[in-house]
């Protein structure tokens, strides 16, 4: 595998269109689970260097709960949703109209299963959409969650890609909500192994 | 004033009194802080995996990795004139972020501050403090006037080490 930094425009578009794909399927998702309408951004398709990444979204120390899972398969990765606090605040309250928790510290088992399954169901959701694209089966691992600075729960996401290269690739979107700001953020990384399958897959080897 | 100069992850950076050095958002990284308070030089590595054992050579970034980062930092403060027999040491980060039960992560923080630590008693380089593991991530600035840190953990108070 070349170094991803070597990736081609067309490489590159192909990716986005992924993320595409992927995001419009969670996000039509997301929009029926909490019966809202939401809006998405266009995604993007990023080769980062690491020094670049922990400046990410509202930069490294920014109060975020991260939901994590692993995708499985021929075509393998890392998939995380990263939600500012306030976001998963309200989001959680739109599912769990009762709970009195202001602080995503104050969550409890009840709430923060809550929150693991809307990482479960947009991550299903994008990966299905991938799965066909891409006539591969991609499954996800249960999710994981965590509340931190953005920074810190970025960096032990990207640890292992680190070994073989400089630069991780992020295919990154956000999803807003019309008369309310709720914003949340997809990374979908593939493995280094799995992305010229991934390439060859989407016809641009 | 002094400026305040932020380490990024796989970055490996020194600077001297009055500056500060900082490095924010750390999880499963490590931070390795060295400092001479003769020169009153220092420097911080902001380390990403354990070791570099097994990868072709030529790909080997030495920032990156705790056994090769931790020498190089203590070269790079040789080189600008401090005294290595006076050098301390002070470990940072390694948390695990996740709850274990899926084995997402490889334990990688505790891998990485184990590393580290091997990596700095081989150079026989005394660690005068360390903060790591548990499941926060953590935030730092180390002022070059004194050598010492201060560390940032969400919902705690500010500390010094």
């Amino acid at each position: 595998m070349q170094d991803l930094s070597e990736l081609r425009k067309d490489q590159l578009d192909a990716l986005r269109e992924l993320g595409n794909i992927g995001s419009g399927n969670a996000c039509t998702a997301l929009a029926q689970f909490l019966n809202r309408k939401i809006a998405m951004d266009v995604p993007t398709a990023k080769i980062l260097p690491f020094s670049e990444i922990s400046s990410l979204l509202g930069g490294p120390q920014e109060k975020t709960i991260g939901i994590f899972l692993k995708v499985m398969g021929k075509i393998s990765g890392k998939f995380l949703l990263l939600i500012p606090e306030d976001t998963g605040i309200k989001l959680m309250r739109t599912l769990i109209p009762k709970s009195k928790a202001n602080k995503a510290s104050d969550m409890d088992d009840f709430e923060i299963s809550c929150m693991r399954e809307i990482g479960n169901i947009l991550a299903g959701s994008f990966l299905n959409a991938l799965s066909i694209l891409t006539r591969t089966t991609m499954l996800n691992s249960l999710p994981a969650m965590a509340f931190d600075m953005a920074g810190a729960l970025i960096d032990t996401v990207v640890a292992d890609m680190a070994a073989v290269s400089d630069h991780v690739l992020m295919i990154e979107t956000s999803f807003l909500e019309s008369n309310e700001d709720l914003k949340l953020h997809i990374f979908l990384m593939p493995d280094h192994d799995s992305l010229e399958q991934l390439l060859c897959q989407l016809g641009v080897k | 004033m002094p400026e305040i100069y932020p380490v990024g992850m796989a970055e490996l950076r020194i600077a001297r009194n009055p500056d500060i050095l900082a490095a924010y958002g750390i999880g499963s990284c490590v931070i390795v802080a060295m400092y001479d308070p003769k020169t009153k030089i220092g420097g911080v590595a902001h380390i990403i995996l354990p070791d570099s054992t097994g990868i072709a050579q030529e790909r080997v970034n030495p920032r990156k990795f705790a056994d090769t980062a931790v020498p190089l930092l203590f070269q790079t403060l040789s080189h600008a004139g401090c005294f290595k027999s006076s050098i301390i040491s002070k470990v940072i980060g390694g948390a695990e972020m996740f709850p274990p039960t899926e084995n997402l992560t490889n334990n990688i923080g505790t891998q990485n501050t184990a590393s580290a630590i091997r990596a700095l008693e081989k150079l026989r380089i005394p660690i005068l403090a360390q903060d790591i593991g548990g499941r926060c991530g953590r935030s730092l600035e180390m002022n070059l006037a004194t050598g010492r840190i201060s560390l940032t953990v969400l919902g705690e108070s500010v500390k010094e080490i």
